[in-house]
This record gives structure tokens, sequence and C-alpha cells, in this order.
């Protein structure tokens, strides 16, 4: 095989990668990069990011209330997504990916949902009283309760 | 057939059943919460330039493959289960049998304490539970001189019971611990130009813990594991080997072969890793004492007790989001009391890289420049010793893994 075609073959294998890092869109200006969500019925008004990043290790499992939280991701070429593992889970998608993969296959837990979009987001944490989500800073809540995160 | 193990199945059925999904997590939707199903098959080729390594390894050899799939259902909110069969051809060590790797019942009871009842991975060092799983690490072997692949019937898990949980420090970080106590079913299979036949080898007891403090620097965790177990085996050797010292007296008239050994085993490991953004450092340490007590010395000889010295650090980076690398050095010394002599002593430098082709498959390439051959096994050398083999030598390894 020709340099020039090896490399064209390795690039078509790697097109999904690069597909995932084209997705990666700047929030509206204005807007906060994403918003964390609850359930309304959630007495919970702040959390802190430590807590938010080991309730998505679930590392935490129950909020102050007892409840069981129940978080809830978004796809992992998702603009939201990635600026959430940045900030307040403090890994890339990838190490978060690596992360549960040790999770997974050890037999201990297994990740959060992934869902497609913002609207799927809210739909789950207005259906589950212990959701704990986020969604991009321009996203329709109806009704879901924004915490803020110190 | 070991406790564990399933009359053979096809695995290019179990292949065909693992890639069905065509991403993430496989749903199976039955009552309540779904069934997760994640699975992973791997095919690697490992080629030495002198010594046979953990295959046929110097004519280049296929015979390293990997397969597992698994099920979790939550029952409810606090009580889990889940199963895990894995099958593996790895040289002469695994027939690609699949075996319930492992199974549990996990009842979470707060976030500070949980049981888990059944087959359960045993968490020794940093990386212990994880040393058959490709997709979650960088290197294709994980420093051996801990982690060591040809022990994995021995170290990778435990039939028993196991509690587990996460304590909160505030602002000094959290504790994480883990401390169970169990058995091992081991296959009892003699290695290849033995001069005996290995009987009965059971593990009355298997006992220990880990505990890791998340330091309040974040991504830094330290801790330290104990394992303690004990191997009792019955060794039967051949009238040919024992006949002369019978006759000289070194052994009872009515004597008929059979040696039994009691291995009594305490091993403990040091851990450190840090984590920020792309850079993961870790760094463990080792010693494991071992000791013999064997019924006719002069066929199976006692060892009063022999350490063994063990360590490694390790550094990998994400260069880019399908790129990582990764360094690590190794250090095995058999028997601290004696540490020169190419067969007491092993040191492996390794260089890999990773490539994440997407998110469900990847491709590793990975080189070892080993000085010493304390961790070859004679019998995969033509009944060799340790002493007579090759001191410097390389190993290259190739591995894909799918998975999802």
């Amino acid at each position: 095989m020709k340099p020039v075609r090896a490399i064209q073959a390795f690039a078509l294998l790697l097109a999904p990668t690069a597909l995932s890092l084209a997705a990666l869109a700047q929030p509206r200006p204005g807007l906060p990069a994403f918003r964390v969500i609850v359930h309304p019925s959630n007495p919970v008004a702040s959390v802190d990011r430590k807590f938010l990043a080991d309730a998505f290790f679930k590392k935490t499992t129950r909020w102050s209330h007892d409840e069981v939280i129940r978080p809830v991701d978004q796809r992992s070429d998702s603009a939201a997504r990635n600026r959430f593992s940045e900030e307040v889970l403090r890994r890339s998608v990838d190490a978060v990916r690596n992360y549960w993969q040790q999770i997974i296959f050890t037999g201990r837990d297994v990740p959060p949902p992934e869902l497609d979009s913002d609207e799927e987001v809210v739909k789950y944490v207005l259906k589950h009283h212990g959701a704990l989500g986020y969604v991009s800073g321009g996203a329709n809540l109806n009704g879901a309760k924004v915490v803020t995160v110190q | 057939m070991t406790p564990g193990t399933l009359p053979r199945l096809h695995i290019a059925a179990l292949c065909a059943l693992a890639f069905q999904a065509p991403a993430g997590a496989l749903e199976l939707s039955l009552i309540g919460e779904p069934i997760q199903v994640h699975g992973f098959a791997s095919q690697g080729f490992i080629k030495t330039t002198d010594n046979n390594y953990l295959a046929e390894s110097k004519r280049g050899s296929f015979e390293f493959t990997e397969v597992g799939l698994n099920f979790t259902k939550a029952l409810t909110d606090k009580l889990r289960l889940g199963v895990q069969l894995f099958a593996r051809r790895l040289g002469p060590l695994d027939g690609f049998d699949a075996k319930f790797d492992w199974f549990y019942l996990d009842y979470h009871w707060a976030d500070w304490l949980g049981v888990r009842a059944g087959r359960v991975k045993l968490p020794f060092g940093l990386y212990n539970d994880i040393n058959d799983i490709d997709s979650a690490r960088v290197p294709i072997l994980l420093p051996q001189s801990i982690y060591p692949t040809s022990n994995r019937d021995f170290l990778l898990a435990q039939t028993g019971g196991e509690i587990y949980g996460r304590v909160s420090l505030s602002l000094a970080g959290a504790l994480e611990y883990r401390a169970y106590a169990g058995t091992i079913f081991l296959p009892s299979t003699t290695p290849p130009n033995s001069p005996y036949q290995l009987g009965k080898l059971n593990a009355p007891y298997v006992v220990g813990g880990r505990i890791l403090w998340e330091t309040p620097l974040e991504g830094l965790r330290v801790g330290g594991s104990l394992q303690a177990l004990r191997l009792d085996a019955d060794f039967f050797f051949n009238q040919s080997i024992y006949g002369p010292l019978q006759m000289a007296g070194g052994l009872p008239p009515d004597f008929t072969g059979k040696v039994s050994a009691k291995i009594p085993a305490i091993l403990w490991v040091g851990s450190a890793e840090y984590s920020a953004g792309a850079l993961l450092l870790a760094a463990e340490y080792s010693r494991w004492y071992v000791q013999v007590t064997s019924s006719q010395p002069i066929l199976f000889p006692n060892i009063s007790t022999m350490v063994s010295e063990r360590f490694y650090g390790m550094l990998t980076y994400r260069v880019k989001q399908w790129l990582y690398p990764g360094l690590y050095y190794a250090g095995y010394y058999t028997n601290v009391g004696n540490r020169s002599g190419r067969d007491n002593m092993q040191h492996d430098v390794a260089a890999t890289l990773r490539f994440d082709i997407n998110e469900y498959w990847l491709l590793k390439l990975e080189g070892h420049f080993m000085h010493g051959t304390a961790a070859l096994d004679s019998s995969l050398n033509d009944g060799r010793r340790l002493s007579d083999l090759a001191t410097n030598w390389g190993v290259l390894l190739v591995k894909t893994t799918a998975y999802f």
C-alpha cells in the first residue's frame, strides 16, 4: 500500500474521533456553557462542585435528604458534556470513560445513562425525584430546577 | 473442570452475542431497571528476541486472546447482581474455556458500608482488578512484577464475601476501603516437564483488604493492600525419581510417592497515584513472603520464609484524544537476601502507544527491554534452568481490543 493510501485508510479509521471533535461547538455568548438541574421537588438550592463530581462518579449516592441520587449524562460529543467534564469532574470525557471501563468490568457499578439531547435530560429529571443532570445554557428547562455550583 | 468453569462454550457464539450491540451498553429491558450488558474482545501478538515468555513467543505467537461479556442488574436502589463470562488463551496458561470471571450480589447499604457476596475481584494494589481489562489502561502488560499475568488464577478473584465503603473526611479528602475473606478455586494443572503430577490444590483461606486515601490534592491517592492466603497441595512423584532416594534411606520404606505441602503467603503493596489533566503517574512497592512446609523435604524442599521484592514507576500522558503514550520501569527480585544472578531478578523497561481508533476500538503497540530471567517459566523454555536463559532480551506486543 502506498504511503498516501495508508494515511487515507488511517484517516478513515479515525473519522469517528474527528467527528466528535468537530461537534464541540462553543456556547452562545452571554449564556453559561451548562446549567445543573434537579427535580423541582428537590430542596437543594446549591451544591458543592466536589459533591457533584462524586455524585457523577457514583461515589456519593444519596442527597442530604436521603433521596437516591440519579445522575444523568449527555452524549460524549455534546458541548455541555465536555465543559461539564472539564469544569466539574476535572477530567476529560475520555478519562471519565476510562474510569467507567474500570468500574464496569470489575462489576462494581454502571455509568449514568447517556441521553441524546437537553430535552431528554430535562424529561428524565422531571420524571425522577432524585435526578441530577446538566443541560446547555440555552436549554428549555420546562420546570426543572436549576442549582448553583459552588 | 474447575469450579467456575463452564463446559466449553463456542467462543464465536460469545463474540457474536457481544457485538450485536452497535454502540454503548446493550440494555435488555425485562422487569424494572434494564439489564446492562457490556463486553470486550481482544487479540494480541507477542514476539520475543530470546526466551519464551507467556507463550511460544520466540517464534511469535497469536495465542493471546481474551473475550468477556458481563451482565449487571439493579434489583433495587441498594441491591444489585452481576456476572461476567470470560475466556482467554495465553500460551499454555489458559485453554479458552469460558469461566464465570466474577459474579456477585451487592447490597449497598450506605456510601460508607456495602456488602458483596460471590466471586469478587481482589483489590490488591491500584490495578489488580483491571488486570484483564485492556480498555481501562494504557499498557498491554501491567508491570508484571506486581501484576503477573501468569498468576491470574491466584490473584484475580476470590469466592466469599467482601465489605466495602467510602468515608468522607471532609477537608482531608476521603477514605475508600475494601476487606474480604474467602477462598480461591484453582485448576490443578501440572506444568509440562515437571518431575511430579499435581494432585489436589486448595486454598483454605484468602483474607485481606485495601485502603486508599483520596487526598485533598485532587487526583492524588495513596494507599496500601494486604493479603494472606495458604495453598495446600499434593504432589505425586514417579518411582524413577523417589526410588533411588528410598533405596539410599532418604525416604521411609512405605513411601509411595505422595508429598503434601502447605504454602502460606503474605503479600503487601504500598501504592500512590496522581492524575491531573492528561497526565497519570503511578508507583507501587511490594513484598511477598512465602513459606513452604513439605511432608518430604528431600523431594519438595522446605522454605523457611522467602521474601520477594517488587516495584514499578509508571507514566502515561494523553497527547491527543486518540493517542496515549506510556512508559514504565518495573523491578523484581525473587529473594531480597540474594539480589545477584540473572535468575534472581528481572528488570523491565516498557514503552506503549495506545491508539483509540474510536470509542469502541483501540490498538496498542508495546516494547519491553528485559534484564534478568526471574519471571520466566522453565517449562516454556524446554525445561532449561532460568540461569541458563538469555539475560538481556526484548518483547514486542501488539494488541487490539473492541469493547462496548
